[in-house]
């Protein structure tokens, strides 16, 4: 159908996303996208961006607090700092689009309210999930899942058309970042296999 | 009879390729298509994927830059 009507390079994915091994999304395509609708500088994005990790923060050290094993509640507090990590990186990114320097505490006072990475509720991860908070390997899993939710969010945020084009390169190099917190996990998920 | 159509080649990539396409190009240069039904999409898709049912493909090419990559699902 779309063969010999200009498209450069098209493929077809063998197997259909049944033979796809790495993390999907889930959920209606314009889920989240209220967070993003009308933007116009890159600013907004990052801060939005540099919110929904502040949420995610929160949600880990909630957590964190609930469970008894002792190496979870590490591992829970491990993820929360990461966040920080993120965070840093969204200040970074906002220092090199607009010139301006500013602290991550200054910028936390952007936010007008943290929300939840990928656009979902704290209680609505934990539904989708099903995780078993005690163990180490299900919240890895979980983080995992929730970095492509937001993988997801940004890329999909990136290609609404009325948003200026300056705020949508911005959501693509959030999102970029959300690939390579992907890929950060699934690397210690793979060193601690052994111990997990 | 549009011969073009049948000219134009169209490969196919496995998951790996797929997801090495990806790292390959700059963000967002590479568009997953999904053209199943939104209830199929809303279980689970490619992360960032585009929705358009196949039904309804005819008619929206035009949300679909020509010139990127497009991977369909």
């Amino acid at each position: 159908m779309m063969a010999g009507k200009g498209f450069k390079n098209l493929y077809n994915l063998s197997g259909g996303i049944k033979a796809w091994k790495k993390e999907v999304a889930v959920g209606p395509e314009d889920v989240g996208l209220h967070l993003f609708s009308g933007g116009t500088s890159p600013e907004e994005a990052l801060i939005t961006g540099f919110g929904l990790e502040a949420g995610l923060r929160d949600f880990y050290l909630s957590v964190q607090e609930k469970v008894i094993n002792e190496s979870t509640k590490n591992l829970f507090a491990m993820l929360a700092d990461i966040e920080i990590r993120h965070q840093e990186r969204l200040v970074q990114l906002y220092a090199e689009s607009t010139g301006v320097d500013i602290s991550r505490e200054e910028f936390a006072r952007k936010i007008a309210e943290p929300a939840m990475e990928g656009g979902l509720t704290t209680e609505e991860y934990l539904q989708l999930y099903q995780t078993d908070l005690e163990s180490e390997t299900e919240v890895l899993g979980m983080a995992l899942a929730i970095e492509a939710q937001a993988l997801d969010l940004y890329s999909r945020a990136a290609q609404q058309s009325e948003n200026s084009q300056e705020f949508r390169t911005v959501l693509l190099q959030i999102a970029e970042e959300e690939r390579s917190h992907m890929a950060k996990l699934s690397e210690y998920m793979d060193q601690h296999h052994n111990t997990l | 009879m549009k011969w073009l159509q049948f000219l134009t080649p169209v490969s196919s990539l496995n998951w790996q390729e797929a997801h090495e396409l990806v790292q390959q190009h700059p963000p967002g240069d590479v568009i997953f298509l999904d053209v199943r039904q939104p209830r199929e999409y809303e279980a689970s898709h490619l992360p960032g994927a585009k929705l358009i049912p196949l039904g309804e493909l005819d008619n929206r090419l035009d949300e679909l830059d020509r010139e990127k990559s497009i991977v369909i699902y």
